[in-house]
């Protein structure tokens, strides 16, 4: 590592010629000491928040829990002004780089706080998931890990306590002294607490048994009353509510449409009349399979039909049906409230499993980016997009991860229940 | 003024980059061709994804001629965690923990959402106060949201007091939360056809006691931001958004409404039994930074209201219907939307029979919300970017899912 604890080495070696002085290895204790408690109560965290914890780390700051009660409360936009990261929040593989990055431009002595499950594990994002580190400590040395997810305010206070007592304790024993860390012989710490904690386990069984056969002794008739089984509660099962239809009806929808594009027909019912369409309830959208080859037409006339008034893109979404994908576009109306989908089955090429259709980000601008969500997790190439690359996903990211034939066992780690 | 031999060195600089990289020059999604004009002094910074005023991890490529924002690049995926894929292998029930996680201030309208689901799904029916207890929670989770994104709004434009104040205010809906379901941020709490436990004792009394507080406050709020002279200054006139664009780009929300788009899910598509009560929709004219900001102020004042109605209102019985062990959607395709504090949620499922989806998609608001902001902000200085951000109120998780 190559870090000397700051101090030059003229000052190193006055320190290890006072050391060798009868007592003078006291005088070094007393200083490092001072350093030390000095250290642990003006800590200066970096402003590092990823997800959910973030909020958390935010209440533990504002004025109810008050992080400035350790000395804790300057919080730094540069990590170069900064002493100790709190990795609050999942860590994903593109964020990896920018975090050791981090880390390795902080100056030392550093220290690293892995806040919730995720900066610990992966925690909820440990299985099936196919971007995120499981672990912070796989990329920077953790000194103190809080469980939780998110852990509440009292508990990073308290892993602010931990860290404090772990600068404290460093001492002579700092390891940010590489040198003399090398001297003395490596220290198991785990093994020790293990054998502390198995220890104590041990004496605690005992109090309770010694306790146990004096009640038993004290009190011979006395048994032990039966545990109660909770009651089971039954509900009620009303009837549902359906939501009311807003604005222009499925039927009119329909018959206007199929004037127009006679081969789109319903999803799921085909060849089925407008009136049926109308028939399948209150809350039923309707949604239309269109030709590909009319798709970009299709989407063309209904934003410029005014009457239609399909003025709001939801979303553009797409669904792996293994042989082929379904390109699904759903729209609404801000002025009657009413929406239609359309859907589109996009062929798969027989090599690469990719497919290809036209764009309509140039009539629905926000469709751009969901666009190049489809093509960055499912491989639908759009043609004429402005802009296709990659969203969420590193360029050089192997293969598209929401077909369902994806499989990376390099990255994702299987359910195994 | 540059000089002429300034102009030459420039010129014989852009002849060498045009005659070694033929293509575009340009850093990653930049579309406007490099400028002719010799005066020009354009430049790229970086901003994020580590940066305090991202809300997160965004990054943000910005081209700018001297201070003035050209074009600017947003740059997602920081915190993409596959949780559409994660979904295709966890029941309905498990996957509710994971929507907690989308956008985590509105946990529980991602819990309502992915229930309404499956109860449109399986004709499951609520009883009368778990509707009110639906209502009631969302209304306080709106609150709980708009008052943090008004404590990082003061932050983001320079001033850190009004981080504080939110806070004290939104500790007390916290509180709430805690004694309700034992979390605070992340909790897992509505289940199709109700919620997982009812509401304690002193719910209501905590609410009317929060109702009396917020309402004395957020006029405070309004004297010591809304109407400063220098917030006044940044927001009036900045990032005007029309509402042609708005409607084009699909944002929704409060970015919608303060461009005067009149669409708000609670009134004209309503769910749940948001047409019992009364409240009004908040409207923006200009569609600016301060029109969006007044829209979420004058929605915390809305919540008020319908918290109020539904409070004296707020029936006993049972509070949910009968669960079941495994909920198994008939094979076919879903939808249903809630109005977030940031826009239109909506789930989307594609079930196949099975007691676990077969494709499950969340439509976040954050994410076209977010997908607006080159239209927004070019022509603008780069500090007023910040304000723009965070005006939009943000939360990445829920654009990168």
């Amino acid at each position: 590592m190559g870090v000397n604890n700051g101090a030059s080495p003229l000052v190193r070696q006055a320190g290890e010629l006072i050391e060798q002085i009868p007592g003078g290895i006291k005088l070094v204790d007393a200083v490092e000491l001072l350093v030390a408690w000095g250290r642990a109560n003006s800590v200066w965290p970096l402003v590092y928040a990823t997800s959910c914890c973030a909020i958390e780390m935010m209440s533990t700051i504002a004025a109810r829990h008050d992080l400035a009660r350790f000395g804790y409360e300057v919080m730094r936009a540069s990590v170069r002004q900064a002493d100790m990261i709190i990795l609050a929040g999942t860590i994903s593989e593109k964020m990896a780089k920018n975090l050791v990055t981090l880390y390795e431009q902080m100056p030392a002595p550093k220290y690293i706080i892995a806040m919730g499950s995720c900066a610990i594990s992966g925690g909820p994002f440990y299985y099936d998931s196919y971007s995120v580190i499981k672990g912070g400590d796989r990329l920077v040395p953790v000194d103190v890990y809080i469980p939780g997810c998110p852990p509440r305010p009292e508990a990073l206070l308290q892993g602010v306590m931990q860290l404090q007592e772990k600068i404290k304790k460093e001492g002579r024993r700092n390891p940010w002294r590489v040198g003399s860390t090398l001297q003395v012989p490596f220290e198991n710490l785990f093994a020790k607490a293990q054998e502390e904690w198995a220890a104590q386990e041990k004496q605690r069984d005992e109090e309770l048994r010694e306790a146990r056969e004096q009640f038993q002794r004290e009190n011979p008739k006395s048994t032990a009353s039966k545990p109660t089984r909770q009651k089971k509660e039954t509900f009620p099962t009303p009837t549902r509510k359906k939501q009311i239809a807003k604005g222009i009806s499925n039927w009119t929808l329909l018959q206007t449409i199929q004037e127009k594009f006679p081969s789109v027909e319903v999803y799921g019912h085909p060849s089925i009349s407008p009136k049926a369409a109308a028939e399948l309830g209150s809350e039923y959208i309707l949604d239309l399979v269109v030709p590909p080859e009319q798709y970009r037409a299709f989407a063309e006339y209904v934003k410029n039909e005014a009457s239609l008034g399909l003025d709001l893109l939801l979303q553009l979404t797409c669904v792996d049906w293994q042989e082929y994908f379904d390109v699904v576009v759903q729209l609404l109306s801000s002025r009657d409230g009413h929406k239609l989908f359309f859907r589109s089955r996009v062929a798969k090429n027989a090599e690469n499993g990719d497919g290809e259709i036209e764009t309509i980000s140039d009539l629905y601008r926000g469709a751009e980016w969901h666009e190049r969500e489809v093509y960055d997790l499912f491989g639908v190439q759009f043609r004429n997009h402005p802009d296709l690359r990659r969203i969420f996903l590193e360029n050089d990211f192997p293969g598209y991860p929401l077909r369902k034939d994806y499989d990376d066992p390099t990255r994702v780690v299987k359910r195994p229940y | 003024m540059a000089t002429d031999t300034e102009k030459n060195e420039k010129a014989m600089t852009m002849q060498l980059i045009n005659k070694y990289i033929p293509d575009n020059p340009l850093p990653e999604g930049f579309r406007l061709p490099l400028s002719n004009d010799s005066e020009a002094e354009e430049f790229f910074i970086n901003i994020g994804p580590q940066h305090p005023s991202t809300h997160g991890v965004l990054r943000v490529v910005v081209r700018l001629d001297g201070e003035t924002v050209v074009e600017v690049v947003p740059h997602l995926g920081y915190i993409h965690r596959g949780i559409e894929k994660m979904a295709e292998n966890q029941t309905y029930i498990q996957n509710l923990h994971l929507s907690d996680r989308l956008d985590y201030l509105s946990a529980f309208f991602n819990n309502l959402c992915l229930c309404m689901t499956v109860e449109q799904a399986l004709e499951i029916g609520i009883p009368e106060r778990g509707e009110y207890i639906r209502i009631m929670i969302s209304e306080l989770q709106r609150l709980q949201s708009h008052l943090l994104w008004w404590g990082v709004l003061g932050m983001d434009m320079g001033g850190f007091t009004t981080f504080f104040y939110a806070f004290r205010e939104r500790e007390l809906i916290n509180d709430i939360f805690e004694e309700l379901c034992g979390a605070r941020l992340t909790v897992n709490y509505f289940r199709p056809g109700g919620s997982s436990a009812d509401v304690p004792d002193t719910f209501i009394p905590r609410v009317k006691n929060l109702i009396s507080a917020l309402r004395k406050v957020l006029d405070e709020y309004q004297t010591l931001l809304n109407r400063n002279i220098i917030f006044l200054e940044r927001t009036k006139g900045i990032g005007i958004l029309p509402p042609e664009t708005a409607l084009s780009y699909g944002c929704t929300g409060a970015v919608l409404r303060g461009s005067g788009v009149n669409y708000d899910v609670r009134r004209h598509d309503p769910y749940s039994i948001y047409e019992q009560f009364d409240f009004d929709i908040p409207l923006g004219k200009t569609g600016d930074c301060y029109d969006r900001c007044q829209v979420r102020m004058e929605e915390m004042e809305q919540s008020l209201r319908i918290l109020e109605q539904a409070v004296t209102r707020f029936p006993s019985g049972p509070y949910r219907s009968q669960p079941k062990p495994t909920y198994k959607l008939p094979k076919g395709s879903y939808y249903s939307q809630v109005e977030t504090p940031r826009g239109l949620l909506g789930v989307y499922i594609v079930s196949e029979g099975e007691t676990k989806p077969y494709r499950l998609k969340y439509r976040s608001p954050n994410f076209s919300n977010l997908s607006v902001l080159n239209e927004m902000v070019v022509g603008h200085k780069l500090a007023d970017l910040i304000t723009i951000l965070s005006t939009l109120d943000l939360v990445i998780p829920d654009i990168d899912r």
